[in-house]
Parts: structure tokens; sequence; C-alpha cells
């Protein structure tokens, strides 16, 4: 360093040029992030336009043909068709329903949510507030390292592993469904009775650890009873019975199977978030409360949830976002039939995964090309709508506890 | 999954192995651009090898991202080779013809079929093109009375409930094939899986004993059942290599190779060497050797003398 003896108020000088020079720099990067997101959205629409004014090579595409049911096309899916090559090649453009994939988008973002989102909020609000400080630190980086799973691995796994499996055991897994709540439930139960010496051996902050054994034999029990509940509330044979009485069909890659890996995918950024959030919240909160004399419960529910409920809140819109764009689980996992059914056990076909399977083929600057292209816009437009959404929510929800001391 | 794998290591350009081997006197060198189908990427790159062994001067770049990006290019001039799985519609000959003056030149370089496969267990074993129209679309151009949704009204009792239907994605040529062929034009009904490979329809019918999917023939695998195509007096046709050959088996078609090459003039050199392997029986071996099957004698033998490629010793 040559200049060590220079004098103070160069040095300040020097130090306040590196923070000017510092600010340039995060502002630049600021501004050049919404530039490239402004570039994006505008490069979307501009290649949209020429669909809707359409010169003698592109027949013009109507609002009503994109979003309406179109009459005579078919009447099992009330109109709502996507197949834009068969529509191309038979000169009828008639059959580029996006509804059907906005449909697909958000049925599987919503099955992939009700799934995470309990799973992650439990989780984090048990290992924020009730867990022994030891297993969370080795708890909360395994679940965090979830994250770095590659939506490839997990959709290969839901679509050729998992879907086929759960297709031949339907009656098996309802069954563990069915026993995994009350299992638990009896477990709290039983756990209050157990003699105190046996009750300091298994302490409540452990739960997580010695809870799996009870898990597993809670699993293996609804796998034994599976045949007795199908034979007793099936009439022997569960996939029939769903197609009798509810008139539903099974598909091998559905609803449930997309909602389940998704719901994998989607569940580690939540909880991370969430638990950060509650792990924010000062304790000085929860020990005031308690000492009026409020339960654990009674804190939690009502002090430390509403004081951490922006960063929750953000945290599941995070969520939200990912399950909106995740393409490659979709893809693999879904089987890609453009349905709108309320049916969990339908299969169903995401924007994304349309856009991802669609554009390679459709020859550039096409009428297919085009549409994928307005897809996308939709795509885009949508979780730009989810983020904007969860900041406004997340700004209003801050300022309203900030007087609590809530962290974000 | 190896579709997929496929196409990620395609898209990226794949350069064939140089070999050296001393034995050609003409000597040919450069590089060798072809872009198109994905169904055929193996194909070319097996060709580009032994292009490389017999001219060690030449190299093949592929870039396989399916058969729609062929036209552009090869009007752009942008590539040399245009591999497609399906001929070339009007407007991209159209587009071509008006930048140049002349059509592109096709040739078919192998034939391929698209099999009907169903669970190696399932005890059906053949289907009318009409059967198969009334299972796959809801349009029954074919002229079908009823639409097949359920296994018992093929007359089968083994595989209870609903037809679980498999096939590629939009837009790829085989589904396009499809269409045209088992369809009669016609569309698919929605509830149609797609894959995004035929190995990935495979894969799924092989796991389920009530669905039934269409694939590219060099996909089959012995998880699977191939149907034959049952025609108007009953008789079956198998898609066997014979069969396919001599379009017995209806779902068949070609597989294209298209150059830019004006009216009376002669190949360059490197395309020349090119499609000299190509139509060669060596060249005809390698579509063996991946599952497709070999253009028949005379197709091949036409072809040669069109391009003015000598016959002797092929």
């Amino acid at each position: 360093m040559p200049n060590v003896r220079s004098s103070p108020s160069a040095r300040r000088r020097l130090r306040q040029g590196r923070d000017r020079l510092a600010t340039l720099l995060v502002t630049a990067g600021g501004l050049g992030v919404i530039a490239a997101l402004l570039a994006i959205g505008l490069f979307l629409a501009v290649e949209v336009v020429p669909l809707f004014w359409s010169s003698d090579a592109m027949p013009g595409v109507t609002a009503q043909a994109l979003w309406l049911p179109q009459p005579g096309v078919d009447e099992a899916t009330l109109g709502y068709r996507w197949d834009p090559t068969a529509s191309l090649a038979t000169d009828e453009v008639t059959r580029i329903s996006l509804l059907p994939l906005a449909w697909g988008t958000l049925e599987a973002a919503a099955w992939a949510l009700l799934i995470a989102v309990p799973l992650a909020l439990a989780a984090a609000a048990h290992s924020a507030l009730f867990m022994s400080p030891r297993l969370r630190s080795r708890l909360k980086p395994t679940l965090e390292l979830m994250e770095a799973l590659p939506g490839v691995v997990i959709g290969f796994v839901a679509g050729l592993v998992l879907a086929p499996w759960v297709e031949r055991h339907l009656a098996e897994v309802l069954a563990m469904v069915m026993l995994l709540v009350p299992g638990l439930l009896l477990a709290g139960g039983l756990w209050s009775y157990l003699p105190s010496r046996l009750q300091q051996r298994l302490p409540l902050g452990w739960a997580g650890l010695w809870l799996l054994p009870w898990l597993v034999g809670v699993l293996a029990v609804g796998v034994a009873l599976a045949p007795w509940l199908e034979a007793w509330m099936f009439d022997g044979n569960l996939r029939r019975w769903l197609e009798v009485r509810l008139g539903l069909d099974v598909a091998v890659r559905n609803a449930m199977i997309v909602g389940m890996a998704m719901g994998f995918a989607v569940m580690p950024s939540v909880y991370a978030l969430a638990e950060d959030a509650l792990a924010g919240v000062p304790r000085s909160l929860a020990e005031g409360a308690q000492a009026l004399g409020a339960t654990r419960w009674q804190t939690f529910v009502r002090v430390v949830l509403p004081a951490a409920s922006p960063g929750i809140f953000a945290a599941v819109m995070i969520g939200a976002g990912r399950a909106v764009g995740e393409t490659m689980i979709v893809l693999m996992a879904s089987g890609n039939a453009a349905l709108m059914s309320w049916n969990p056990l339908d299969g169903l076909r995401s924007l994304a995964a349309t856009i991802a399977i669609e554009l390679p083929e459709a020859g550039p600057d096409g009428l297919h090309y085009r549409l994928l292209l307005l897809a996308a816009l939709l795509l885009f437009v949508f979780t730009f709508l989810v983020n904007t959404l969860a900041e406004l929510v997340r700004t209003r929800l801050r300022r309203r506890y900030r007087r609590l001391g809530g962290g974000a | 999954m190896s579709a997929l794998l496929r196409r990620c290591l395609a898209t990226w350009l794949l350069l064939a192995a140089c070999v050296s081997s001393p034995s050609q006197a003409t000597e040919v060198a450069g590089t060798l651009g072809a872009m198109g189908s994905d169904t055929m990427a193996g194909l070319m790159l097996r060709w580009g090898e032994a292009l490389t062994r017999e001219h060690p001067g030449i190299r093949l770049q592929l870039q396989a991202s399916g058969s729609a990006s062929a036209p552009p290019a090869l009007t752009a001039g942008t590539t040399r080779l245009g591999p497609m799985s399906r001929p070339m519609n009007a407007a991209e000959r159209d587009d071509f013809i008006a930048r140049h003056g002349y059509p592109p030149r096709e040739l078919a370089v192998a034939r391929d079929a698209l099999v009907v496969v169903v669970h190696r267990h399932n005890p059906l074993d053949s289907l009318t093109l009409r059967e198969l129209d009334a299972i796959f679309s809801d349009t029954r151009r074919c002229g079908a009375d009823e639409d097949l949704t359920r296994w018992r009204q093929l007359g089968l009792n083994a595989p209870e409930g609903r037809i679980r239907l498999h096939g590629r994605n939009a837009a790829s040529g085989t589904q396009g094939l499809f269409r045209r062929l088992a369809l009669c034009g016609g569309v698919f009904r929605p509830a149609v899986n797609e894959h995004p490979g035929s190995a990935a329809v495979v894969a799924a019918v092989t796991h389920d004993p009530r669905a039934i999917g269409y694939a590219g023939l060099n996909h089959l695998t012995p998880g699977v059942k191939a149907l034959a195509r049952r025609d108007a007096e009953g008789a079956r046709h198998f898609p066997t290599p014979k069969a396919v050959q001599r379009g017995d088996y209806e779902l068949s078609r070609n597989l294209y190779l298209y150059v830019n090459l004006p009216p009376g003039e002669r190949l360059p050199a490197a395309e020349r060497a090119f499609l000299d392997l190509v139509l060669s029986s060596a060249g005809q071996a390698i579509v063996e050797e991946l599952g497709f099957v070999a253009l028949p004698e005379t197709t091949r033998r036409r072809q040669r003398r069109e391009l003015g490629l000598d016959e002797a010793g092929r």
C-alpha cells in the first residue's frame, strides 16, 4: 500500500469514491435486471402481435378461438381443444384453445401447493420452535439440500417409478394416506400417557427422530390393511369402484403424481423461507406470552404465527411461482394430455411443458411458433402477477406487524 | 428418456470421430453440415463415422433439432444436407423455390415404420385401420361407427377398463405421420398422453397392461408387443422388414435427405461421397443395424443412377 501515510481527508475521499462506485455498480445491476425482464416481456409481446393482425400468410387468431369454447369441435371437452398442428393441417383454426393448458398449469400448481404447504409449514413451525437445537442444526441443511435436486431427476423418478407403482397399489396408497394423520395423533396421545421415565428418554424435541419407526409401522399397518379396506369399502377393487361409482378414470401419470413430485420439489424452498421467518420472531414475544399464561399452542397460533406471517406468505408465494413455472417435472410426470377435468387421477398438460415439447418442432415464424410464444407470454404474466401480489401483500402485512417486531 | 438425452446431446454439434484409413485414392476434404430430423440423428451419425473412415478429410457436423428445422436451413444455405423424417410440405418447398428457382433434390435414404404396441401380456394381436382410428381419434374419419374407449369393445376380457392412449408429442414428424395414415387426417383425442420420444412411449406401454401406443419401428423392445394391421379380408400384416420395404404394412414411410442441387449440375465432392456411402449396400446395412428398414433394391439403384454415382463395386 503506497498511501499508508496519506492525510485523513484523502483517505475519506478515497472511501467516498469507493462507496459511490459500489452504489453505482449495484444500481446498474438492478437496472440491468429490470431492463432484461422488460426486454423479455417486450420480445414476447412483439413476437405475438402478428397473430392478431392477420397478414396473408397467417390466419388471424381471435380471442374467441383462444379462450371460448368452439362450436362443433367436440362435446367431450366442451369445445376446448389444444391441437394447433391439426388445426393447421385441416385449415380450421379452432383447436388452439389455451384454456386446457392454463387449466393444467394451475391444477398442477394447486395440487403441489396443497401437498407441500401444510407439510412445509408444519415442519418449519416444529423445527423453529419445538425441535431440539442439535437436531435442528442437522436437519435444516439436509432439507435445504433437497432443493438442489434437479427437476429432471424428480420428474424421472415420479413418472417412471412412482406413477406405475402407485397405479398398481392404489388401495395401499389410499390406506397409508388415511392412516397417516390418525397414526400421528395417536402417537401424541399415547406419549402423554407414557411413564415420565420413558417420556424423558423420548423428549418432544427429538420427536422428529423417534417418530420415524412409528411412522414406518403406521405405513406398514396401512399396507397390511389395504386388502381388507378394498374388500370392505370398495367391493374388492378400488379402480373399478372409482369408475363405476364415481365415474373417475385412473391414468397412470396423473395430477396427483404431479402434485406429489412437484410438492416434493417446492417443499424445501417453502420450508427454508418459512423457517427463517418463524425463527426470526424475537424470543421476547413468545416468552412474554407464556409469562402471561398462554400455552405453547396459544403462543404459537396467536403470537408467533402472526408476527412471522409476512415471511410465511412470501414463502408460499415463492412456492407457487416455482410450481407454475416448473417444466421438467410436469412434462415427465403428467402424461401431457391436454384435458380439462376435475378428476385428480386424470392427466394434465401445463403451459411450460407444452412450450418445452413443441417449440423445437414448430417451424420458426409460423402460426404454431407464435401460439407457443403467446403461451410463454401468458406464463410470464402469470408468474409476474403472482410475485407482484406476493410482494404487495407481504409489505402490507409487514407494516401491520412491524410494531410486534416480527421478522420477515 | 433416451430421446430427451439424445436431443440434448444432438443439439450440441456432434462431431464424428476421425479415424484414418489411407485406402481411398480420391481425396475429398471439408466439413459437411447437416441439420434436421432427430429420428435420423443416430443414422446420420453412423453414416458420418463411416464416411470419415473412407475419406479421412471429411467430417459430418450434425444438428438434430427436428425435421421442421431442415427446410429453412436449406433455403437459407446454412446447411448442405437436410435429413427429414417426412417429405417437405408445399409451403416449405415453395419457400425454397422462391429463393433458388428450383426445387430441392429429394432422396429416399431409408424406410421406417410406425408400430402400434400394447403390453406384452395383452391378448390382442391385430387391428384394422378403422379400429385404430376409432381408438386414437374422436373424429373417426376412417369410417368407424363408434368410438372405441374400452378393451371390452374389441372383444377382449383380459385388460379391463379404459384403453390408455400413448403417443408422440404434437408437431413431431411421427405424430403427423400417424395422423395422416392411421387417423385418415383426423384429430387425436385429448386423452392421448404425449411423450417427447418414441422410447418414452414404449417405456410407458411396457409398464401398463391397459395401454396402447405408437412408436418408431427402431424403438421396439421385448417389453411390448407390436400389433399387426388387419386388412378388409382379415389378412394380418406384421411390421416385418419385408412388409415395410414392400409397403404391405401401411404405417410405413420413407426417411429423406434433401440437398440443394441445381438441375443439371453434378453434386459437390463431399455430398457426392456421402450419398455414395448412404446409397451403398454398406450404408444400407447401417440402416438395418439401427432398427430401420433398408430401401428396396430398385429404389436404391434408381437413385444412384439419377445422381450419376457409379454402380461398380457397390
